[in-house]
């Protein structure tokens, strides 16, 4: 199954109609299934007559409805992003914003959305595409500017893919933002989970730099460990939970793999690429 | 405080600065190899850390290196120390009026027992004698270092009774003193002077002599008669200062048996301690050196060097 395929299976919103986007539902397109016998009702333009000559009957072709798809993508590459134990998590989120732009086809728009800008990209698609909307916008991020700017912006409908820590991501200001989100667009976010999430490499006297800035020299004992990681687990368990209830699609993304992220909101194991052109 | 050489305490300041410059050079570099975190302030929420752990290190390693900066230059405080020629007499008022029973079981007895604390908390090897005066003054004990001795002599105090020869008891504890020494005398008495020597002169002359008289007087203002006479248990206190101060003493008061043991106790290590300027410097280079070896072992401890 591709990411299309199941962005389309898994809709929640109203479909835009357009043309040469075959979905896995049949309808009025262009993308062929099936032949079979014609049943009152079914459109006249749909029967194959080479078919009905051959097969003495009348025959209609199945084909696939058309849909054009608008995916819009949140990225966040602030400074927490930039960290990670073997490889960087902003790594990871272009991994799974690679595979979220390469599932566009022809028609579908393609568009990054930052804190106050829209990065339409239409036209693009597969890597090319992944490769524009990569491209930095040059503005400081801030989430909730973004999803603000989304949900100004983004027609309705929209899927909308939202990478981030979610850092400064709660808050009942947030939470009904998230939630006016849900009911609009197809929202899927991938939550960055912190690199020391399971395995805090420090013992005693440490010295953390911020990503983002600041200092903090602590002594980290038995007490502050356990403390910590209770800390981590509950935060995102937190942001976890006031997705769902915001109706996201949610994945938890490391930073070896966000890919499988992506794949894994989706609930499927593997995702297929989508074919170029 | 003062210093035997002063000039010593730049360099020691300037090499102090060195090393704190040192530390705080490896603690930049160390900086350089932090670890990375996403967001400090969930961190620091997160970890809730014992800041006062690395501020108290810091703050005793700042501390041990002042004190080897301060010991290098020869440091002196004056300091209370045990007398080795120190003597002291007790004066025991034993006249009728010791045996008032306001101060229980009587000023007499709780005079000697208040002696027996002085003696005991004397300093080893100071010389302790005892006299009772009453119409006339006698030695109960000579001048002894044997403290066990002077306080199984307190049993010869003679019960009260007589008069209250004040003087006569500062003359006779001043003739049985050495010339030179750490001298003092302890006066106990609850009554004004009536016969014999005018101890107002015999304190001008310790004064003068350097003997200090401390006077404790004993009693209370009940206003209650001596028993067996009409005679008001009086203390006359403006008198008692005056000879404290002459003789460069201290005047105290003690209205109850315990209040008077703990007046005299005091008194004991007053009489058997002086104060010295002495040479701090090994105590306070060992606490300084002991200081920042504690320091290391505890941040070794702590994992500040893995």
């Amino acid at each position: 199954m591709t990411l299309r395929e199941a962005l389309l299976r898994g809709r929640r919103r109203p479909r835009a109609w357009g043309s040469g986007s075959p979905t896995t539902y049949r309808g009025d397109g262009y993308e062929f299934v099936e032949l079979r016998s014609y049943v009152p009702g079914d459109d006249v333009r749909r029967i194959d007559w080479a078919a009905t000559a051959r097969a003495g009957a009348l025959q209609t072709r199945i084909v696939l409805e058309d849909v054009a798809l608008t995916l819009a993508a949140i990225v966040d590459d602030s400074g927490s992003m930039q960290v990670g134990r073997r490889r960087r998590l902003i790594d990871a989120a272009e991994d799974a914003l690679a595979l979220w732009l390469e599932s566009a086809l022809s028609d579908d728009r393609v568009i990054r959305v930052g804190p106050d800008v829209v990065v339409p990209r239409q036209g693009l698609r597969g890597r090319h595409a992944a490769r524009v909307a990569r491209a930095p916008l040059d503005v400081a991020f801030d989430l909730r500017s973004c999803l603000e700017t989304a949900q100004a912006a983004l027609p309705r409908g929209s899927a909308l893919l939202a990478i981030s820590d979610w850092h400064d991501a709660e808050g009942p200001r947030i939470t009904r933002l998230l939630a006016e989100l849900g009911r609009r667009f197809d929202c899927t976010a991938l939550i960055a989970r912190d690199p020391w999430y399971d395995d805090f490499p420090v013992r005693g006297f440490a010295t953390f730099r911020g990503a983002q800035g600041g200092r903090l020299v602590a002594y980290v004992g038995a007490r502050e460990r356990a403390r910590y990681l209770h800390a981590v687990r509950e935060r995102e368990a937190r942001i976890v939970r006031a997705l769902d209830e915001a109706r996201w699609r949610v994945g938890v993304m490391h930073e070896s793999d966000g890919a499988a992220a992506l794949a894994g909101a989706f609930g499927i194991p593997h995702l297929g690429r989508e074919r170029a052109g | 405080m003062s210093f035997d050489h002063p000039w010593r305490l730049l360099p020691a300041l300037l090499l102090a600065a060195a090393v704190l410059w040192l530390l705080q050079r490896a603690q930049r570099r160390e900086r350089a190899d932090a670890l990375t975190y996403s967001n400090i302030e969930f961190l620091t929420a997160a970890l809730q850390p014992r800041a006062w752990i690395p501020r108290a290190m810091r703050a005793a390693t700042v501390a041990g290196i002042l004190l080897l900066a301060i010991a290098a230059a020869g440091p002196r405080m004056v300091l209370p120390v045990p007398v080795h020629d120190g003597y002291a007499f007790i004066c025991i008022d034993t006249s009728g009026s010791m045996q008032s029973t306001d101060v229980l079981p009587n000023r007499g007895q709780a005079a000697k027992a208040a002696a027996r604390a002085f003696i005991q908390q004397a300093a080893t090897g100071t010389h302790v004698g005892i006299i009772a005066f009453s119409t006339a003054a006698s030695i109960v004990q000579p001048l002894t270092t044997d403290h066990a001795q002077a306080i199984r002599a307190l049993a010869g105090v003679p019960e009260p009774n007589g008069a209250t020869a004040i003087g006569d008891a500062l003359r006779l504890a001043a003739q049985s003193m050495p010339p030179t020494g750490h001298r003092a005398i302890v006066l106990i008495t609850d009554g004004v002077n009536n016969t014999g020597t005018d101890p107002a002169a015999m304190a001008q002359w310790l004064g003068a002599h350097h003997i200090p008289v401390y006077t404790v007087g004993i009693g209370t203002n009940s206003g209650s008669l001596i028993p067996g006479t009409m005679q008001p248990a009086t203390i006359d206190e403006g008198a008692l200062r005056a000879y404290a101060n002459e003789s460069g003493g201290a005047y105290a008061r003690a209205d109850g048996a315990a209040q008077l043991e703990r007046v005299l106790a005091r008194l004991g290590r007053v009489v058997s301690l002086e104060n010295k300027p002495l040479d701090v410097g090994l105590p306070v280079a060992l606490f300084g050196g002991a200081t920042i070896v504690l320091v290391l072992l505890a941040l070794i401890g702590l994992g500040r060097f893995q």
